[in-house]
């Protein structure tokens, strides 16, 4: 019992002890505060993200690495604006009831200036009302939801395209330009692939058509035989394909084995196509796949080529591919909007700077932002996988037109 | 349609029989489910993985270093964990393998995260071997079929025909008896483990090329090969494996006939149906333990 007792005001006076440290960092760090704006000095803006560099979400944490890599570029080359970026990064292994305390340390013993990234639905939804609450501008949130910009929230600016609107761009191009008569959908049965096929639909029911099969898959299943067996029964010739990367190659795979070679068609979510590639030993070939900026295999491209130097220079034992790409792109409109500003760094200015971009280009991804839009973009451009790093195009921009507000209540509703 | 799920189904399933066969001697043995033996699977399955692609290996050297490994690892859980257990109860003990999961997981996330891999096998998971009007076969189903059922009859006879089977099921039946007369039944119980472990890798390695690599790969297959350990009855050693064959059949019959929706849910049902109506499962029987 003494023993315990010990263990207990030993704790209790480790414990206290921390809190004052740590109240005393945080009245050191407003004192040097040059101005009156949280987490920028003279010297150093702080910002904050998330995302999962651990457990099974970890490929999409590259993301994240790839922001880091980016920052940490800008800071080599003098930083914005003479000052340097200081990117704190947590792990939420892609688990809510991580990104809360989490995202709460970033703000309170952190004092990030903003948030940038932050990654998957559900980790930033579990975040969405207290950085709303706390008033903290956050640039893209790294999901297709529709949350973030609807109804519009003044701090947090989205740039990834809404998986409704995918699903409607892919169901356009296949029946517009590949003639499909029967196409069926293998999808996550969650948020994700549900908003897919409702958008999908919606496109099908203008034509006066119907899916041919609609097959759900559960993020955990593995063995997708019966799956399959729906998809060639009902004799589809395009697949739309809305699962993790795990269950697009069984899939895949599977198909080839019985003999069933529809054209797929990929959702963003499986466009690491060196990846899918590698996985399905090439069978991934020919699948075609949407992108919302230059692919990050155009190489000829200098600012792809830049950035890929990048990565490789701060994560070298890393592999390079859409999702390190994504970061620096995702980054990218909160640099420009810090260099808009100049030297006076306020978080009203971010936002305002942020709703000044109006056709405004970030590698083939054209933003438009306003007072009232908060959402960056709402086309893709079709590619397909000719091998693990060589690709051609298939389309050019498609717009989705959808009434984005009505798919948004039908999947509400379902 | 009919003839090729039947085959897919039946090659699904030899890979729950060997899972749920991994769970029942440990189980026989203990009287404890071993949830950590997914996770060792899985471990195994990276072993072999970095046999193979780090290190180059031939594949049967790469093999040979994967059971050594995986007999090691199931005696680790055994010496290590399980018999340091001060008092144990099955709960007790159902506890400290959920944790050796969760530390084999939290390992495996750290040391190869990010990426999923694809293992190279020498027999192949495209490739049709086999093709008529009613099924197709691969190399990799072919290879699972007859590495499962050799995997079956290589327990099955030393369990059944050899001292340490006899041995087994003497510490099964009567640990203090057994120890009275001179079986080390703490050897024999950490042996038990092992042989477990390298049953479990089997599956790992077989399912590997399908499912592609990572920390996670292993959580479904297990829960269908617990099902199936249950459905056949945990401690009858052929009940199991037509446990295996049975729930991969059911579900994709169910999941092409009837909802694919609900599929997923089957296994769970299975669960459900058989604790509540014949605890002991279809094979095994029903022991009421007098007090």
């Amino acid at each position: 019992m003494k023993r315990y007792t010990l263990h207990l005001v030993a704790s209790l006076v480790l414990a206290l002890g921390m809190w004052s440290c740590g109240g005393g960092e945080a009245g050191g760090t407003d004192e040097a505060a040059a101005g009156n704006t949280t987490g920028v000095t003279d010297t150093e803006i702080v910002i904050g993200s998330f995302g999962p560099l651990t457990g099974p979400a970890a490929l999409w944490g590259n993301i994240m690495k790839g922001m880091d890599a980016c920052f940490k570029m800008i800071n080599d080359e003098g930083g914005i604006n003479g000052r340097q970026i200081k990117f704190v990064m947590k792990d939420d292994a892609y688990d809510p009831s991580r990104t809360v305390p989490a995202v709460r340390e970033m703000v309170q013993k952190d004092e990030v200036y903003a948030f940038v990234g932050g990654i998957g639905t559900a980790p930033c939804m579990s975040v969405m009302e207290y950085i709303v609450e706390e008033d903290i501008p956050w640039i893209s949130p790294i999901t297709g939801a529709t949350h973030w910009s609807m109804p519009i929230k003044k701090n947090i600016f989205s740039v990834l395209p809404y998986y409704i609107d995918e699903g409607v761009i892919q169901a356009k191009y296949a029946i517009d330009s590949l003639g499909s008569k029967k196409i069926g959908i293998i999808y996550q049965n969650d948020d994700v692939g549900k908003s897919a096929v409702v958008g999908a639909k919606s496109v099908l029911r203008e034509r006066g058509m119907e899916f041919v099969a609609e097959v759900p898959v559960e993020i955990t299943d593995t063995d997708l035989s019966s799956h399959v067996a729906r998809l060639k029964d009902a004799e589809a010739d395009v697949v739309l394909l809305w699962t993790l990367p795990r269950q697009g190659v069984i899939t895949v795979t599977n198909a080839k084995v019985i003999n069933f070679e529809p054209q797929y068609i990929a959702s963003f979510i499986l466009s690491d196509m060196g990846l899918m590639h590698n996985l399905t030993k090439g069978a991934w070939e020919g699948v075609i796949f949407g992108s919302f900026a230059t692919p990050p295999y155009q190489y000829d491209d200098p600012i792809v080529a830049k950035y890929k130097s990048a990565f490789a220079k701060y994560y070298p034992e890393d592999r390079w591919g859409v999702f390190p790409y994504g970061g620096f792109l995702y980054a990218q409109p909160f640099i420009d909007a810090l260099k808009k500003m100049g030297d006076n760094v306020t978080r009203e200015g971010l936002i305002a700077a942020m709703e000044g971009f109006k056709n405004y280009d970030v590698h083939g991804l054209t933003i438009n932002y306003g007072p009232d839009d908060h959402q960056a973009t709402r086309s893709m451009q079709l590619l397909r996988c000719k091998g693990a790093e060589d690709f051609e195009f298939v389309s050019d921009y498609i717009d989705s037109d959808s009434d984005i507000e009505g798919l948004v209540k039908e999947l509400e509703a379902l | 349609m009919l003839g090729q799920l039947i085959v897919s189904s039946l090659v699904v399933g030899s890979i729950y029989a060997l899972l749920a066969l991994a769970m029942s001697i440990t189980y026989k043995a203990s009287e404890v489910p071993n949830f950590a033996q997914g996770e060792m699977a899985m471990i195994s399955t990276f072993m072999a993985f970095v046999m193979l692609s780090s290190y180059g290996l031939p594949f049967y050297a790469a093999m040979l270093i994967t059971v050594v490994f995986a007999f090691v690892l199931g005696l680790l859980l055994e010496f290590l964990f399980l018999r340091r257990a001060k008092m144990p109860t099955p709960l007790n003990l159902i506890v400290i393998t959920i944790g050796f999961q969760l530390m084999l997981y939290g390992f495996a996330g750290w040391k190869w995260g990010s990426d999923q891999r694809q293992i190279n096998l020498p027999f192949s998971e495209s490739k049709v071997i086999f093709q008529n009007d009613i099924f197709a076969l691969t190399e990799l189903n072919l290879a699972t079929l007859i590495i499962a059922v050799v995997v079956l009859v290589v327990i099955y006879l030393l369990i059944q025909r050899t001292k340490l089977g006899l041995a087994m099921k003497a510490c099964q039946q009567n640990i203090n008896a057994s120890r009275m007369n001179g079986i080390s039944a703490n050897r024999i119980m950490a042996i038990t483990f092992g042989i477990s472990s390298v049953v479990g890798a089997m599956a790992g390695i077989l399912v590997a090329p399908i499912l592609t690599l990572d920390p996670s790969m292993m959580w479904d297959p297990l829960l269908k090969g617990f099902a199936a350990a249950v459905l056949g009855g945990m401690k009858s050693l052929h009940g199991v494996v037509i446990g295996g064959l049975l729930l991969g059949l059911v579900e994709n019959l169910f999941g092409f006939y009837i909802s694919i929706e609900f599929k997923s849910v089957v296994a769970f049902a299975i669960i459900v149906l058989i604790l509540y109506f014949k605890p002991s499962g279809l094979f095994d029987k029903h022991y009421v333990r007098k007090v």
